[in-house]
């Protein structure tokens, strides 16, 4: 018999795959333990509704995403690389699994705006790898909320093409999108530059 | 545009009278869209309710499913209507100007204002309409793209422009949006004119660079 704890993970999973499947709205609590296949005094036990229950599952999921980022920039020494590499582990794992993809880009949408708060500060978390691009910038002033931003035209351009099923033609976009976090940073120029060997390598 | 306004706004007379079928019914589409603004604004989509829909635009069940099949048909008419009138907003301030960077930030403003001005609004456009499903975020989606111009036109303005990626654009807006509907989720409407420079910088930037873009952000909201 699985472990309470073992039962909660096995319920956030499956909210995941819903979710990513049919949609945050469609999704129903007996989905959910279908798909787990739990009791639904089980589901009740971990978590108060549909609602709580995916907060949870959005959380795990940008968890997840970022230490793998972490992990794969360890001891990568410049910026620049650290972006690349950032970007290109979070493509990949969004290509691999269009559920995931879903659930953190586009249902996070759906599911009401603490969810979207959520979003928001995963992003901002994700932001932190940028934050050191200032150094880049020659003791330029940048405006505050830049990474941000850049982080948005990113998320915004995933997000489009998730939205049209394409999830599996993510990792093309990948010199757009370095282009995109870089040239705030670096200028066009540069930033062209660097999408140009990102596209050859 | 709280509350007031609305209850001003010329109804036909009731009882029997001779006006055409046509203008009785455009006058309660427009009520309902009205109504649909204000109590999404109020209530958020989920908990809106089509007796919500009818009380606060003084119209009959009957006579909302005839011109609605449910309440996503009349949320998403109540969206376009919204998006048009603020779209054409940003694109008559945008066209006001010649040169592209004093076009963007004109559009831009415009943008920010109406949407601190009209929260409402604002909360239909950018944070409601993701909870409305499918149909909803698609639109939204092809409605921000309207506003494509206003940053797509630096391609043109700047020197190396053709050879910037095809996506730049598109993620320029994402940015820009991303923002400002963090602020409205965050409540904070009323603050988005303050965010101009920023916003302006994120569209100049991949065009121009960062020294031209804050030279221009400077001269521009000065």
């Amino acid at each position: 018999m699985a472990g309470s704890e073992t039962r909660r993970q096995l319920i956030l999973e499956a909210m995941v795959r819903v979710v990513g499947r049919q949609g945050y709205k469609a999704t129903s609590v007996a989905d959910v333990i279908v798909e787990a296949d739990v009791s639904r005094t089980t589901f009740y036990k971990h978590f108060e509704d549909k609602h709580e229950c995916f907060l949870a599952a959005y959380d795990m999921v940008t968890e997840r995403v970022l230490d793998e980022v972490v992990a794969n920039c360890n001891g990568q020494q410049t910026w620049l690389e650290r972006v690349r590499i950032g970007l290109t582990t979070i493509v990949e794992m969004f290509a691999l699994d269009p559920q995931l993809a879903r659930t953190a880009i586009v249902e996070v949408a759906a599911a009401g705006a603490d969810a979207r708060q959520r979003h928001w500060n995963a992003i901002t978390k994700f932001t932190e790898f940028l934050e050191d691009g200032e150094e880049l910038t020659g003791g330029r002033e940048l405006p505050d909320n830049i990474a941000l931003m850049a982080a948005g035209a990113v998320s915004g351009l995933i997000f489009d093409e998730l939205l049209t099923g394409r999830a599996e033609r993510l990792p093309q976009l990948l010199p757009d999108l370095l282009f995109a976090l870089l040239v705030p940073y670096i200028g066009p120029g540069a930033a062209t530059e660097e999408m140009r060997r990102a596209a050859a390598g | 545009m709280e509350r007031a306004g609305v209850g001003d706004r010329w109804r036909p007379p009731r009882g029997r009278h001779r006006l055409p079928p046509e203008v009785v019914a455009r006058s309660q589409r427009e009520r309902l869209l009205e109504a649909a603004v204000r109590v999404v604004a109020e209530r958020g989509y989920g908990a809106m309710t089509i007796g919500d829909l009818t009380k606060e635009a003084g119209v009959s069940r009957t006579t909302f499913y005839e011109l609605y099949e449910d309440k996503e048909a009349c949320f998403l008419a109540a969206y376009d209507n919204a998006v048009e009138t603020l779209v054409r907003r940003v694109i008559k301030a945008y066209e006001s100007k010649a040169d592209w960077p004093d076009r963007a930030a004109a559009g831009l403003a415009a943008l920010l204002e109406t949407l601190a001005a009209e929260p409402a609004l604002a909360r239909l456009s950018l944070v409601d309409v993701g909870r409305a499903g499918p149909a909803a975020q698609r639109r939204y989606r092809a409605a921000i793209q309207r506003l494509t111009p206003l940053f797509e036109d630096g391609r043109d303005f700047a020197p190396g422009g053709r050879g910037l990626p095809a996506n730049t654009s598109r993620m320029a807006i994402g940015g820009v949006t991303g923002l400002i509907s963090d602020e409205l989720v965050a409540g904070r409407a009323e603050q988005l004119p303050g965010l101009l420079s920023d916003v302006l910088f994120a569209t100049l930037v991949p065009y121009i660079g960062p020294d031209a873009a804050a030279r221009e952000v400077e001269r521009l909201t000065r």
